[in-house]
């Protein structure tokens, strides 16, 4: 645009003004450079700020509840049961996301042809990705908790999570059943395996690393999911909570964290700075958590590529 | 023979279970549809029930009846309120992410140091899957305090009437912005880094800046990929429910709607109605939020469907 005005004037211009006036428009095109560039650059430092504070906020804050031994234990200002609870929802909702969703991935990748089936399984995975996890809390209450009797309880909980949780594993065993090379496929195939021999003992093994990233990234979803549990799995503890049993109602860390935070003043028997010095070492527990999952996962994907690159 | 009649059994088995896996995700979505669609209807036709004209465009949600003034228990579906607080504040957040993400995104791809990107990356990861309830958390103690402290002298000055508790759609516009920020960057990067180099390399052996690259170049190359990442960061904004309500903290809309102070009031939107007053009913008023839930899912269902036809017509992937 502006070349072209400035080439186009009716006067032939002398070379000299030719030569100041492109002068001017590279300054001016370099100025508008420069100025894109520390926008951009102070962007990005924000966005990054923000990130580091919230982080630093939350583990800062968190800090006297987690150097408190009480915090640990199991009265009502210690999160003993619902630390139990968090890591038996995240197992046992594992026990059915990890086969179901990796035997739909293996199904996608391996057995069915591009077309409209997979389509069709494709374009219902990004739906019910996109369902608020509220709305499947409601739909888990709907049928699991009341339809198939299994009322407020781990088992209805560990349900809802895996509706919620399908989508993301499945992706994420797609990709990692995706990174093996055709050639090891056809490998397997020419010596007479049949298909299933193939997965099993050549498909499976090289993915490994990959499985168990999704692995790892979908436990820190379950961890950090509260919305979907609100009306399925509830918000109390009964007094045998350090049982296995399936069919109990009870608390994670998140949903205890709404419970301190968004019932109001003194619902759970404890002051206002109580639950506030509680609710913020819950904050950083889950935080810490969500970080070691990263780390774990990173590592996990180092793996991958120091195999990659010595094979 | 016996040994190859085994392992073709076992193949069949095998492809049967892995069938079966792929297709109970059609029947999830299925259940989800048709099981929240049964109950949707129910308070427009049942006894005691309301018109659709009443629940899109009266403020005045009341299911349980508690808060009639007659005092005869009659309840209330007008939803206008909750469904304009979720509207609200998925616009206004998405407005301010979309600056923030899509700057940030372009730098991280065209310009950023080494040592800029091995911090941000991992920063995306981790706030991508940090729990609603903790950002939630996090407004609550200091976001909302922060906005009261502010603006209790602003709104005295000017004479605006409440704005003084810090909680409202402000707040939640803020905490929802740290929320989608980081979905809405990762899929936008991805988008960034599918247009090949090649554009790169073209645009600016025509002597162009690298500001001149990025903007006449690349954006409009992976502007539909862009367009997805900013339909699932909205998909994400309408549906998130704790960190929300957590910093709402209302029970209706505030009295003044077109005043200067309505962002900074205590407020409604449908996700926190559900997630504090759903398990406590029953009956007809139970309903009343299996129409709610149903608004939700036909929005998020629209923007999924947004999103892939934008995904279709992307010539980068």
């Amino acid at each position: 645009m502006s070349i072209q005005s400035a080439s186009s004037t009716t006067f032939p211009p002398s070379d000299e003004a030719r030569l100041a006036q492109q002068g001017r428009l590279v300054r001016r095109l370099h100025r508008g450079n420069a100025i894109a560039s520390s926008v951009l650059w102070f962007v990005t430092v924000l966005v990054t700020v923000i990130f580091v504070a919230i982080i630093l906020n939350l583990v800062w804050t968190g800090l006297p509840a987690l150097s408190n031994p009480t915090f640990y234990g199991t009265g009502s200002r210690g999160i003993a049961p619902e630390l139990f609870n968090t890591f038996y929802i995240l197992i046992l909702t594992e026990i059915f996301l990890f086969p179901i969703s990796l035997g739909a991935a293996i199904f996608l990748v391996e057995y069915a042809r591009q077309g409209w089936l997979t389509s069709v399984i494709h374009f219902a995975a990004e739906t019910l990705a996109g369902v608020p996890s509220i709305v499947l809390g409601m739909f888990g209450f709907l049928v699991f908790s009341s339809d198939a009797h299994l009322s407020i309880s781990r088992l209805a909980g560990a349900l809802t999570l895996l509706c919620l949780n399908f989508p993301l594993g499945l992706r994420l065993f797609e990709d990692a059943l995706n990174t093996v090379p055709r050639e090891l496929r056809e490998g397997g195939l020419a010596l007479g395996a049949t298909k299933w021999r193939t997965i099993r003992t050549v498909v499976l093994p090289s993915a490994l690393p990959g499985i168990i990233t999704g692995l790892i990234l979908t436990a820190g979803k379950i961890i950090g999911e509260a919305a979907a549990l609100l009306f399925t799995m509830g918000l109390f503890n009964p007094a045998n909570v350090f049982t296995l049993d399936p069919t109990l109602a009870s608390d994670t860390l998140t949903t205890r964290l709404y419970f301190l935070k968004g019932s109001g003043a003194g619902s759970s028997g404890l002051t206002s700075a109580q639950e506030t010095l509680l609710a913020a070492g819950i904050s950083a527990i889950l935080i810490l958590l969500l970080l070691l999952i990263n780390i774990a996962a990173r590592s996990v994907g180092r793996l991958i590529q120091r195999r990659l690159t010595a094979a | 023979m016996q040994y190859s009649q085994r392992a073709r059994w076992s193949d069949q088995i095998a492809r049967a279970v892995f069938f079966f896996c792929a297709i109970l995700l059609i029947v999830i979505i299925l259940a989800v549809i048709g099981f929240i669609s049964s109950k949707a209807f129910s308070i427009f036709f049942e006894h005691g029930g309301t018109s659709f004209k009443t629940f899109f465009t009266i403020d005045n949600w009341d299911p349980t009846g508690v808060n009639d003034p007659t005092g005869n228990g009659h309840p209330s579906f007008g939803a206008f309120g909750l469904i304009l607080g979720s509207i609200v504040v998925t616009l206004f957040s998405i407005l301010i992410v979309i600056p923030l993400a899509l700057g940030t995104a372009v730098f991280f791809t065209e310009m950023a140091p080494g040592w800029l990107t091995s911090i941000l990356k991992p920063l995306i990861e981790i706030f991508t899957g940090v729990p609603s309830v903790v950002v939630g958390f996090l407004g609550l103690t200091i976001l909302v305090p922060f906005l009261s402290h502010l603006l209790t002298p602003v709104a005295k000055s000017l004479g605006i009437v409440g704005a003084t508790a810090g909680f409202g759609w402000g707040a939640a516009i803020l905490v929802l912005v740290v929320m989608v920020l980081p979905t809405t960057l990762s899929i936008s990067i991805d988008a960034l880094r599918a247009v090949p180099g090649s554009v790169r390399e073209a645009s600016l052996a025509l002597g162009s800046t690298r500001w001149q690259m990025m903007r006449r170049a690349i954006v409009p190359a992976a502007s539909t990929g862009l367009g997805t990442a900013i339909v699932l960061g909205m998909a994400r904004a309408i549906g998130e429910t704790l960190a929300v309500a957590l910093v709402l903290a209302g029970n209706s809309l505030p009295k003044h709607l077109f005043s200067l102070g309505v962002f900074f009031q205590p407020n409604v939107n449908i996700t926190a109605s559900i997630a504090n007053d759903f398990a406590e009913t029953s009956g007809v008023s139970q309903d009343a939020y299996w129409t709610l839930a149903f608004v939700l899912l036909t929005i998020s269902f629209i923007f999924i469907c947004i999103s892939r036809y934008l995904a279709s017509r992307s010539v980068y992937k």
